[in-house]
């Protein structure tokens, strides 16, 4: 748990952006990433939300949980229009002299980031286009029911890659989609995590100062796709941090920031046991997610290490 | 179309709580016995928590042809007994039909909810699967009880089926359909049986003449005026003399529902609050306990 957060109601503003009544599942991660994100950008935004579980959840027709303006887009277009959306205000401001300063953010889950719309955005990235993208990313495709994308992580069981005699579900490894983001040469790119609000909170706040395009990419625990107990979605976000499994960095012009750097991770079975998705894995595997966690952790350590030495 | 001998049943749960199983299983069983089964859920888009359907069609006699959700039940089984009050389950159910009650509200008290021609049937299945099956999962636990009341499909074809599905667990699963065939409660509703009379609140949809160019909505936050107080199944109590007032529950909620009240006290907004009992797990000093709703 964060020390920052014992004095919580008087450090975060008590205005929502997003209201409640919408229909995400009982202890909903992602709604709540969505949520902090929402109460660092303040009222001056618009957002560009690809389809998937926030869209459907945040607006069925004639009800909108939405108290900024926001576009829903297809699967593959979330940055394209968030690209049109900072050109038409660039344009206002030219030719018309609007004066408002207001932040472009596009929106997507896992599958519309890394997968579906991952061409728009980073096309939206190389052009430079003022604007912030948020990936809440629940490692599954989780709105038409749990298939995988390519930010599941291996060895978990969805309905397309399920477990079964001959096989473990999913076999892959987890797509770098921060390192991604970084290669296109962005001043800002972070991950964070749905059950640390200040993190998610400060990187926003970062990203907005940015002029020019900005990454963050945020693993939202989803209880129904992940297979776990609706009150456990804070504990594992914090699992996964603590075990070294979703590390929280930002990199900064290509500099690398540890933001939690725990000197003893924990076990990835405190993370993986409490979890349906993982219930089929044995001994083994589970010694090979670690050993390939403390790979991928170091890597990022090191990044930031070297970053320290400059 | 009507379809000579065919029976149809609507299942009402909670989305999470297995309808869907149930109607799987039913028609998995009825195909066992050599007869025709569908078996189909009612997708929309709430989620985990959520009033749900799901629906069944068996004949012995003809392939099943109709596609579309059963609106005039033969069966109604309701498995949350929180539902009873919340949506009109009775909704079409044709007279001499048979209404299957997930409750531990005595039959007398329930008849008091309805009027018609109806056979009533209640059963304790919640503390049936909490006993055997160690969760508050009735799905299976159910199937005893329509099996008693209904015997829409046999005890001896849902071995199979049940074996199928859960494998290692289908032995208690079947223990628990068998306490409720055995502790099911039958009785009839009369038509004018009804003590108090309630209405339904059904949202209005706009027509396409009403729509704003590009489907644009103006009224803001307006999802706030939907109550999905009523997916939960459990709520949050607080004990204010274990709080320090830290505000951390009020962060953590996915309903954005728990407010500082004057005294600085937390309390949830019951016309929000899923119950997904996040609140309690990651309050500190556990002030706050999860109660099952009545
Ligand atoms: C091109 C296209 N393919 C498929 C769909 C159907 N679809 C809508 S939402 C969704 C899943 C979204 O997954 P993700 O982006 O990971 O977000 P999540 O729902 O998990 O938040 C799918 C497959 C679509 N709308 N468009
Ligand atoms: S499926 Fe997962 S991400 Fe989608 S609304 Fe439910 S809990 Fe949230
Ligand atoms: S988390 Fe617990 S101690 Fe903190 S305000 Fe809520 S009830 Fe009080
Ligand atoms: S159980 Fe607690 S955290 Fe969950 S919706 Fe209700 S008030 Fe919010």
């Amino acid at each position: 748990m964060e020390t920052l957060s014992i004095y919580a109601p008087k450090l975060v503003t008590n205005k929502e952006y997003i209201a409640s009544g919408h229909r995400a599942c009982s202890g909903c991660g992602e709604v709540l990433a969505v949520r902090y994100v929402c109460k660092a950008l303040g009222r001056n935004t618009i957002i560009s939300n690809a389809t998937g579980c926030m869209e459907i959840i945040s607006t069925p027709l004639p009800e909108t949980a939405w108290e900024v303006p926001w576009i829903h887009t297809l699967f593959e277009n979330a940055s394209a229009v968030a690209s049109g959306i900072e050109s038409g205000l660039k344009s206002l401001k030219r030719k018309h002299g609007y004066t408002k300063e207001v932040k472009v953010v596009a929106m997507g889950g896992d599958g519309a980031t890394a997968d579906i719309g991952l061409q728009s955005l980073s096309g939206a990235m190389e052009r430079g286009h003022d604007f912030i993208y948020v990936c809440y990313d629940n490692e599954a495709y989780m709105n038409t029911g749990i298939q995988r994308s390519s930010e599941t992580p291996f060895g978990a069981s969805t309905t397309t890659a399920p477990s079964g005699k001959n096989s473990l579900g999913q076999h892959t490894q987890k797509k770098n989609m921060a390192a991604i983001a970084a290669a296109h040469n962005i001043a800002y790119v972070a991950t964070s995590c749905s059950s640390y609000p200040f993190d998610i909170m400060s990187k926003v706040e970062k990203a907005m100062k940015v002029k020019g395009p900005s990454y963050i990419h945020i693993l939202s625990v989803c209880p129904t796709g992940w297979r776990c107990a609706s009150n456990l979605t804070i504990k594992l976000g914090r699992l996964a941090v603590e075990t070294g499994i979703f590390p929280m960095y930002e990199i900064e012009n290509g500099k690398y920031t540890l933001n939690i750097d725990l000197p003893k991770l924990r076990p990835v079975e405190d993370y993986l046991k409490l979890q349906g998705r993982f219930r089929h894995l044995d001994k083994d595997i589970t010694a090979e997610i670690q050993e390939k966690v403390f790979d991928e952790y170091n890597k990022v350590k090191r990044l930031a290490a070297g970053n320290k030495a400059k | 179309m009507k379809q000579g001998d065919t029976i149809e049943i609507r299942w009402h749960g909670r989305g999470g709580q297995g309808a869907v199983t149930s109607a799987d299983l039913t028609a998995m069983s009825a195909i066992h016995e050599g007869k025709f089964a569908q078996a189909f859920p009612s997708f929309g888009p709430e989620r985990r928590g959520a009033p749900v359907l799901a629906f069944n069609r068996i004949s012995a006699e003809h392939p099943i042809r109709v596609r579309s959700g059963v609106v005039k039940p033969d069966i109604v089984v309701v498995l949350d007994p929180g539902l009873v009050t919340l949506i009109n389950v009775v909704d079409g159910l044709k007279p001499g039909g048979c209404l299957i009650v997930n409750s531990t509200r005595s039959i007398e008290d329930l008849q008091g909810e309805f009027s018609g021609d109806w056979t009533l049937a209640v059963v304790d299945a919640s503390s049936i699967a909490r006993e055997l099956l160690r969760v508050n999962i009735v799905n299976t636990t159910m199937l005893g009880a329509m099996i008693k009341t209904a015997g829409a499909i046999k005890m001896d074809s849902l071995t199979e089926p049940l074996e199928e599905k859960f494998g290692a667990r289908a032995k208690a699963n079947l223990e628990a359909c068998h306490k409720a065939f055995d502790t099911t409660v039958i009785g009839k509703i009369t038509v004018g049986g009804q003590k108090k009379v309630r209405t339904f609140a059904v949202a209005k949809q706009p027509t396409w003449s009403e729509l704003l160019v590009g489907c644009a909505v103006t009224d803001v936050g307006s999802t706030k005026r939907f109550c999905t107080g009523d997916w939960k199944s459990q709520h949050p109590v607080w004990d204010d003399k274990k709080c320090i007032k830290c505000g951390i529950c009020s962060l953590f909620c996915p309903e954005f529902c728990i407010n500082q009240q004057k005294d600085g006290y937390f309390r949830s907004n019951d016309f929000y609050c899923k119950g997904c009992g996040i609140c309690a797990q990651e309050c500190w000093t556990q002030a706050i306990k999860m109660v099952e709703e009545a």
